[in-house]
């Protein structure tokens, strides 16, 4: 097996998850532990359960089932022995331990004044398991450079969960920050200042402060920040000239994005759609997208193995939306925040 | 000769038996004492510093002086080398391998185990309060330590020395 799997299992769980089959352990992208309920995989883009010998199957009745023991272990893994350490992690619902694999959990929440306060109970858990695929941004990226300002253009990356939103944004920032453009036109430009404001330690998965991952020589990273605040502590404090964020989506977000924008600093960031549409509905990116704030969006699609991009400027997307019919009926998370009150 | 000779031997091994016990006497309220400090600075730790367990344990067993840092020192090795143990396993096991080089006894053995099985299970509120329910246990142990201490200090010591006066007399 791939020396990715995290160190996170322990035996019995660790001896199935080791026999697996070369070509799944390689390609290994989740691992979903339910307790007493089937152990599955996600490997190249499909699914699939494992029986106690490692092996795959399709029926789930046959797989092999993680134990209350096994779950245990595991979280004590998860949290390094330390719930009480993590509680604003599980407030959130995910953990991310070293090597940047973020683990999902699932288990009963406990409210505090009506909020989530944090989890307890915890019986699922997802191992996503982060890679690095260097070299997977260099056809994008001459696609959304800004060639009159030498720099790339404040570029959305979109689609739904899983498609390497994280990957590409990651490899994007190590070629932005080395100076690797790929474009004749940008040979002479050297590396540009990248500020990660790195909220779910995903992109450079620090471990004391250092990123794991290579992001290049000019990468300053903000770890475990949140999103709107780490934007302006970053343009505050140290001079960008792009700014990585991902999963934007909430209205403190847009602000802080805004803010960059007038600060002459170009920003990389992603979110969750699913295309065009759908990003036009979401309150939040609606409301940044018809302002005009991204001059590119990229989507992704996945076959298997193979991520595909599609780069649509800005005025195409304008363009695109406006051409379409609208849905008959809206749903109310479809209107702009400040119609809603928000 | 050789009868004043073995005499004073048997005078000085009495002597010493007593003092020993004495020792003993005196090392259990004291040891109380560093365990409790290490378990405030444990709440500590886990109040403001949110510092992970193992680092945590690491940290006590620096604060306090041997024996009782060994206990620390050992679970803190335990979890740090990732052999897939839990935090209660090799509480557990420390106690177990450490406990008879401390002078301490079944009381606060049995509330250092029980607070071994709740660390690091749940919530900041919850660990506090296990640790604080295990600090109040050690503070009644160590009361009855030192009340111990003052009655039977003395004693043994003298006792060993008495002891051994008698068994010379009895020999001579």
């Amino acid at each position: 097996m791939a020396p990715t799997l995290p160190d996170l299992f322990v035996h019995p769980l660790r001896g199935v998850l080791e026999r697996l089959p070369a070509h799944a352990g390689a390609t290994l992208e989740e691992i979903r532990v339910r307790e007493n309920r089937p152990l599955e995989i996600g490997y190249a883009g499909r699914h699939s359960f494992v029986r106690p010998d490692g092996t795959l199957t399709t029926e789930y009745r046959q797989a092999y089932s993680p134990g209350r023991e096994d779950c245990r272990a595991l979280l004590e893994r998860v949290t390094n022995h330390s719930l009480y350490a993590v509680e604003e992690e599980l407030r959130r619902g995910y953990i991310t331990v070293g090597g940047g694999h973020r683990v999902g959990l699932a288990g009963r929440a406990v409210l505090d004044r009506g909020a989530v306060a944090h989890l307890r109970d915890i019986g699922g858990f997802n191992v996503r398991i982060a890679r690095a695929r260097t070299g997977c941004a260099s056809d994008l990226l001459p696609g959304i450079l800004d060639l009159p300002a030498r720099t790339v253009k404040h570029t959305l990356i979109v689609s739904p969960p899983q498609q390497g939103k994280t990957t590409l944004l990651r490899d994007l920032v190590r070629s932005v920050s080395a100076g690797e453009w790929h474009h004749p036109a940008a040979a002479g430009w050297g590396g540009r200042k990248v500020g990660v404001v790195d909220e779910r330690s995903e992109i450079a998965a620090c471990e004391a402060g250092v990123p794991t991952f290579d992001l290049g020589p000019r990468c300053d990273v903000l770890d475990a920040c949140p999103k709107a605040e780490g934007i302006m502590m970053m343009i505050r404090s140290l001079s960008p000239d792009v700014v990585a964020v991902d999963e934007i989506g909430r209205p403190e977000d847009a602000a802080a994005l805004r803010e960059a924008l007038h600060a002459g600093v170009r920003v990389l960031a992603t979110a969750h759609a699913s295309g065009l549409e759908d990003l036009f509905a979401r309150p939040v990116l609606s409301g940044l997208a018809e302002e005009g704030v991204f001059g590119a969006y990229v989507f992704l699609a996945r076959t298997g193995s193979k991520v595909e991009h599609r780069i649509v400027s800005a005025e195409n997307a304008a363009r695109e939306i406006k051409a379409r019919p609208k849905p008959a009926i809206r749903s109310p998370d479809s209107l702009p925040a400040e119609r809603r009150g928000l | 000769m050789m009868q004043w000779a073995g005499a004073m031997l048997v005078l000085f091994a009495g002597t010493m038996i007593g003092f020993m016990q004495a020792a003993r006497f005196a090392a259990r309220p004291r040891q109380i004492r560093q365990l409790l400090h290490a378990l405030q600075r444990l709440e500590t730790e886990i109040q403001y510093g949110q510092t992970p367990l193992p680092a945590a344990l690491s940290r006590l067993s620096g604060i306090v002086p041997p024996p009782v840092s060994g206990l620390f020192a050992e679970i803190s090795a335990d979890l740090s080398v990732r052999s897939g143990i839990t935090v209660r396993e090799s509480w557990e096991r420390a106690i177990e391998a450490g406990w008879s080089r401390t002078a301490m006894k079944r009381p606060e053995r049995e509330a250092l185990a029980r607070l071994g099985a709740t660390l690091g299970g749940s919530g900041r509120e919850d660990q506090l309060k296990h640790v604080r329910l295990a600090m109040l246990q050690l503070q009644a142990e160590e009361a009855a330590a030192r009340d111990e201490q003052q009655r039977y200090e003395k004693m043994s010591r003298s006792l060993g020395m008495l002891g051994a006066a008698l068994v010379v007399i009895l020999m001579l």
